[in-house]
């Protein structure tokens, strides 16, 4: 394969990884947005379900003009199949969120099938001045020193899915959850 | 066709089943992509197996909120779960589809799974041996990050599914284990889990 071709190929699959990590990002989201009756993240999923219909018409739309040869027809409808049901997951995150933004309210049992407790959602902004500048998840500690797990992190209109190797930056907005005691101690780490 | 099991209410709680839905749900989309990207068909099949499990434990979900509703207020709160656990059945639908790009013979883009490499881990399933020398090993025991930046996510033994096994799990004789990890390592450890152990005295 030529090295455009390459490129090409390069840049359909970083959009699938995209539309993976995004549609798996609405699941950790809308099943905290049950668990807590929470509209806000509910409407973030939502949200994010109109980001991936774009994203993934982005991404067949790319790998229809990549000017695959003949042999490689199977190997691309593959591809396309994995965006469809890449596509379907999302479609499922946004169902579960829906039932908070029909106010129905979520049954305790719900609560009960989650082992992470969770009370509450923070936003919490990360000063230029913060300790957690510049580590990645694994080295912040956070889940230790507050209670509170990260469930996204906003970083300049992007909601990204928190892996471990992920590096935090100043200006990124942690979503975190957990007891609300651990709020004033995230808020604290993010700020010195 | 594939034959379907027959479901048959049984009295099991929501929570449990709603867990098991979620937890399989999600483990399955992990095991799908690693199935489509890296052509493992044991992993699809075993991702459809899933499938057929989901299904079922739907079933006696929405069987056992419906005995549950009482009244108009029951009914609202346990639509929360029908729907909740509806989405996951969707989820592990999902999972089956990609699961049956492999199964079916399409696969995907070869190219694909070598740019994918560079930015996911990758899961694989090896099903351990009768004379293992993992046999009657605890979980925590075998020390797999460390030694080969492999972790074992799940163990099927026999029709059910242990998700996040506790370290002090023991593994027995044909056990399908689920590990994820870095290339080598994975390699490293289906070998591990599938050869017979080598006597001392060899």
């Amino acid at each position: 394969m030529s090295q455009q071709n390459r490129t090409v190929f390069e840049e359909i699959v970083e959009r699938l990884v995209e539309l993976k990590d995004t549609s798996e990002l609405m699941i950790d989201l809308a099943y905290s947005s049950l668990l807590l009756n929470n509209t806000e993240l509910a409407e973030e999923v939502q949200r994010l379900e109109e980001h991936v219909d774009k994203l993934h018409t982005d991404f067949e739309l790319l790998v229809l003009q990549s000017e695959f040869k003949k042999e490689d027809a199977k190997g691309f409808l593959g591809l396309i199949r994995l965006g469809v049901a890449t596509e379907k997951i999302a479609d499922a995150a946004a169902q579960i969120s829906e039932v908070v933004l029909r106010g129905i309210e979520p049954h305790p049992v719900l609560q009960l099938s989650i082992k992470e407790a969770e009370e509450t959602v923070a936003y919490v902004p990360v000063t230029r001045g913060s300790q957690l500048v510049g580590k990645t998840l694994v080295e912040a500690h956070i889940p230790e020193e507050t209670g509170m797990w990260i469930l996204a992190i906003r970083r300049s209109n992007k909601l990204i899915r928190p892996k471990l190797d992920t590096r935090i930056e100043a200006g990124d907005i942690l979503i975190a959850s957990g007891y609300s005691e651990g709020v004033g101690d995230l808020r604290r780490m993010a700020t010195h | 066709m594939p034959s379907l099991e027959k479901v048959k209410y049984k009295s099991v709680p929501v929570r449990d089943l709603f867990l098991e839905m979620k937890n399989l749900s999600e483990l399955m989309i992990d095991l799908a992509y690693s199935a489509a990207l890296f052509n493992d068909r044991e992993l699809a099949e075993e991702i459809l197996e899933l499938e057929n499990r989901v299904d079922t434990l739907d079933y006696l979900l929405e069987m056992t909120i419906m005995i549950a509703a009482r009244d108009a207020h029951d009914a609202e709160a346990l639509t929360s779960v029908s729907t909740a656990a509806s989405a996951a059945d969707k989820i592990s639908d999902a999972a089956g589809d990609i699961a049956a790009i492999v199964t079916q013979n399409i696969g995907v883009h070869p190219l694909v799974a070598q740019v994918f490499e560079k930015v996911e881990e990758r899961l694989m399933q090896a099903k351990v041996a009768a004379d293992s020398s993992l046999v009657g090993k605890r979980v925590g025991e075998l020390d797999l990050a460390a030694k080969m930046g492999v972790d074992i996510i799940a163990v099927r033994r026999d029709k059910d599914w242990i998700i996040n096994p506790e370290k002090t799990e023991h593994i027995k004789g044909g056990d399908v284990l689920i590990v994820r990890g870095v290339h080598s390592g994975i390699k490293e450890f289906k070998v591990l889990a599938e050869q017979k152990s080598k006597r001392s005295s060899d």
